[in-house]
């Protein structure tokens, strides 16, 4: 039954060619525009670290001016620490892993290759980095442990810096220069890429990994400032040159845990409180005891990587797929009701009113089909134009996978069922004798 | 004469249709308003001036691979490198890319020794060819001269005590408007930086800052692992000097790594989210009107068609093709202004949302009436053709059975 239908409301809809042009268009263009900017906000709202959700935790301490809470963030903490309490967390032991970083530049060259130094975006971070954010290797594995702490010329590329540097092989044990001095390479990371970059929201959630990662240990050796926000309260608050910047209240620091039962996670607040006390008594954390643990999925709401323009975007999209849908079933009438006398005789020969309505709602799934394929290209179309308009920047997140094309054939498959159900309502009430008369 | 009362009992018996139709263009109103207003925001925005001959700018970033680097030195004799090819007007170097998103900012206060209050601002470390390089226009007071100038390692209080700030820092520091001459200082400072110059405006390092035209420009070149240098082109000639000074930097000192950019693609760069919401936006609208109009036009058509016998009895009874034609239009018109009315209130009710949930901006009353006054007259065009030949049928088909 179901296959004759769909080859009754083929037929129909040949037989109205424009009526029906118009139906699939409107479907498709609603579909095209709603899935262009679902696409975008849902590829943004992803969470890269979905399966640690439970015990990644983003650290926060207030530990800002006392004059004025910190205005940058929603929760009215600074999203980084400073260096001073950076250093400081990493001496605990009561996390599973955890990791101090931020981001900076190195130039790149080696003496073996003729190749053109470049500067390397790197992350200076600690040892556990890796295991952490579930990292996997290629070839090594993280530093040593006193790199984390003292100057230890340690460096581990990613995939495309190998390739760039050593044409792919094992590099582990070779030598490159960052900054002109020599370091060793003591791993190489396969293909990781999180997207959004959940660890460092600061620069660009859409931006790529980082091609080198750097141990903690070197800050004093290069007098590493941040590639990233710095923000200050407290000018030239303790001293001139690099260890001021290093003992001052700015904040430049991302700081991760992973705790993973609710006794770690107990205990780790109650260190953090201990911790913010003693503080408190050195003169330093004047405003209210105040700090936070957040998890990968609240952290990439607190740091808005949605957009409030995305947002706006999202529901415009919805109201233009309403509209179309309104369409539809102002179309649809109109086209159901004109054929009105044909499904007079149906009721007359014995089609029950169930049958009527049954075979015009598959006819307008059917529309719903050809309207989503035709959707699937527009949208398709709209997101290789926001690629373009953005140089570039949001690639990883404009593009379709097959879990969306899916939900674009679906959605114009609701939006027309939906559109269609009156309309074959209606036509499913018809009193066959009336066109019988007629007729 | 209008035929109202046979219209509003016809309009009854296809009161669906004609809810629908009403119901678009609402739905329709209130997006198209709400578009336009973010649209119109936001092109004002773009179009704010940057105070700079933005396409003839150069932006040079380069890092030096030794770490024992005479910095000083080497920006001296890019300097005077660059501003030595053929086709620059002059060059400077800087800690941050007009307009690129990144930059530095600090609070300063009018008075020594605050803590709370005071204006924040982005700052500039430049030197006394910046005024030239950047194309600004000083309205009053000096500019820098070389014995303004300070060397400084990183983090190190510089002494810088002469700035150049712009007209709408120097009114937000001394709203009197007699700032030149004045001082100002940092947070719990008590060393004066006296305001030597004014600018007329520079919109800074970040387009979408709230205090965006906040500018100050300290004469210092701090000796950081990484610098900066700005580029001004003759008019015309960007490109072929961008060629040289690439060039020229890697000949003069080929270890270092480079990075040279045109301050136009940094602009648009900076831009971007407005520009991708301005076209999402526009697309949007257009579509939605067409389909809109679209629609319109397929069910006038239909209406019409169901009508045939009646259009043609009318035709027969002495309806002139002008009466049909009418008829069809007001039809139209009175749906029109129904779905338009319930419209202007579901875009107050929109934009209500948009204002107090994504700080978007308020929708004016005028352009309110005149999307409004758009979909009136796009609805009344669909119907137009339609009408139109409505009143083609022949009343010969009132005399048919079918």
């Amino acid at each position: 039954m179901f296959g004759y239908y769909v080859s009754l409301a083929i037929r129909s809809l040949r037989g109205t060619p424009v009526l029906s042009a118009l139906m699939v268009a409107a479907i498709a263009v609603g579909v095209g525009a709603s899935m262009t900017v679902l696409t975008l906000n849902y590829m943004m709202s992803q969470n890269p670290l979905a399966h640690k959700d439970s015990v990644l935790y983003a650290v926060q301490l207030d530990s800002w001016d006392p004059n004025e809470a910190y205005q940058r963030s929603s929760n009215e903490m600074p999203v980084q620490l400073t260096y001073r309490d950076a250093t400081a967390l990493l001496r605990s032991d009561i996390p599973a892993r955890q990791a101090a970083m931020h981001r900076y530049g190195f130039t790149v060259s080696s003496d073996d290759f003729e190749l053109r130094p470049f500067s390397g975006e790197a992350r200076i971070t600690t040892r556990q980095f890796f295991a952490l954010f579930d990292v996997p290797f290629l070839y090594g594995g993280t530093w040593d442990a006193d790199a984390d702490s003292s100057p230890v010329q340690q460096v581990v590329l990613s995939k495309a810096t190998n390739e760039k540097l050593f044409g792919g092989e094992n590099s582990v044990g070779r030598s490159i220069d960052l900054n002109g001095e020599p370091f060793t390479v003591v791993g190489v990371i396969d293909k990781w890429n999180p997207s959004p970059k959940i660890y460092d929201l600061n620069n660009g959630p859409f931006n790529e990994a980082e091609e080198l990662y750097i141990p903690f240990g070197l800050h004093r050796k290069f007098e590493i400032y941040s590639w990233g926000n710095t923000n200050g309260w407290a000018s030239g608050d303790s001293g001139e040159g690099y260890e001021g910047h290093l003992q001052g209240e700015s904040v430049w620091i991302q700081y991760w845990v992973e705790l993973q039962s609710a006794e770690q996670l107990e205990n780790y607040r109650d260190f953090l409180t201990g911790y913010i006390r003693e503080q408190k008594q050195q003169g330093r954390f004047q405003r209210p005891l105040k700090f936070a643990l957040t998890r990968p999925s609240e952290w990439l709401v607190l740091n808005e990587v949605l957009s409030d323009d995305n947002r706006v975007l999202g529901w415009l999209s919805l109201a233009f797929l309403l509209v179309c849908v309104v369409n539809a079933v102002a179309l649809m009438l109109a086209k159901f009701l004109r054929k009105a006398p044909e499904a007079g005789v149906r009721r007359a020969l014995g089609a029950s009113r169930q049958a009527v309505f049954v075979q015009h709602v598959i006819e307008s799934g059917c529309i719903g089909v050809f309207g989503g394929l035709c959707g699937i290209l527009l949208a398709l179309v709209g997101l290789g134009t926001i690629r373009q308009l953005s140089f570039g920047y949001i690639d990883q997140v404009a593009t379709m996978d097959w879990l969306m094309m899916l939900a674009a054939v679906g959605l114009a498959i609701l939006a027309s069922l939906l559109a269609g159900i009156y309309p074959a309502w209606r036509v499913s009430r018809t009193n066959p004798s009336l066109y019988l008369k007629t007729q | 004469m209008l035929e109202l009362k046979p219209m509003l009992s016809a309009l009854w018996r296809n009161k669906i249709s004609a809810m629908l139709i009403a119901l678009q263009l609402a739905l329709t109103l209130a997006i198209v308003s709400n578009a336009s207003i973010i649209v119109q925001d936001r092109i004002e925005k773009m179009a704010r001036p940057t105070g700079m001959p933005v396409e003839d700018l150069i932006a040079v970033t380069f890092q030096p691979i030794a770490q024992d680097y005479d910095m000083h030195g080497a920006v001296l004799a890019d300097l005077d490198l660059l501003r030595s090819i053929p086709g620059v007007v002059d060059a400077t170097h800087t800690n941050q890319i007009p307009v690129s998103g990144s930059g530095s900012a600090s609070v300063f206060h009018n008075q020594p020794n605050q803590e709370i209050g005071g204006e924040v601002s982005n700052y500039y470390e430049t030197g006394p060819h910046f005024i030239q390089t950047l194309g600004m226009n000083l309205v009053a007071g000096r500019n820098f001269t070389p014995a303004d100038m300070q060397v400084v390692q990183p983090n190190e209080d510089s002494r810088t005590r002469v700035a150049i700030i712009t007209r709408q820092m120097a009114d937000a520091l001394y709203p009197d408007g007699n700032a030149l001459g004045k001082s100002f200082y940092n947070s719990n400072g008590t060393d004066p930086v006296e305001i030597v110059g004014i600018v007329e405006r520079h919109l800074g390092a970040w387009v979408s800052w709230s205090k965006a035209g906040n500018v100050i420009f300290f004469p210092r070149l701090v000796e950081t692992n990484f610098k900066r240098y700005m580029v001004r082109a003759e008019p015309g000639r960007r490109d072929e000097v961008l060629k040289a000074v690439e060039k020229q930097l890697a000949e003069r000192d080929p270890q270092r790594v480079m990075h040279i950019e045109t301050l136009a693609e940094r602009l648009e760069r900076s831009y971007m989210s407005d520009n991708v919401m301005v076209k999402v936006l526009s697309a949007v609208v257009t579509l939605l009107t067409f389909i809109v109009a679209l629609g319109i036009v397929g069910l006038t058509v239909f209406w019409i068609n169901q009508r045939r016998k009646q259009i043609g009895v009318r035709r027969a009874l002495g309806a002139t093709r002008l009466n049909i034609s009418r008829y069809f239009l007001v039809e139209n018109t009175l749906i029109a202004i129904t779905g338009v009315a319930l419209g202007m209130a579901g875009a107050q009710i929109a934009n209500h949302f948009m204002v107090s949930s994504y700080s978007q901006p308020a929708l004016s009353l005028p352009v309110l009436l005149v999307c409004a006054l758009i979909l009136v007259s796009v609805s009344l065009a669909a119907a137009l053709v339609p009408a139109l030949r409505a009143a083609n049928i022949s009343p010969a088909t009132a005399t048919r059975s079918v």
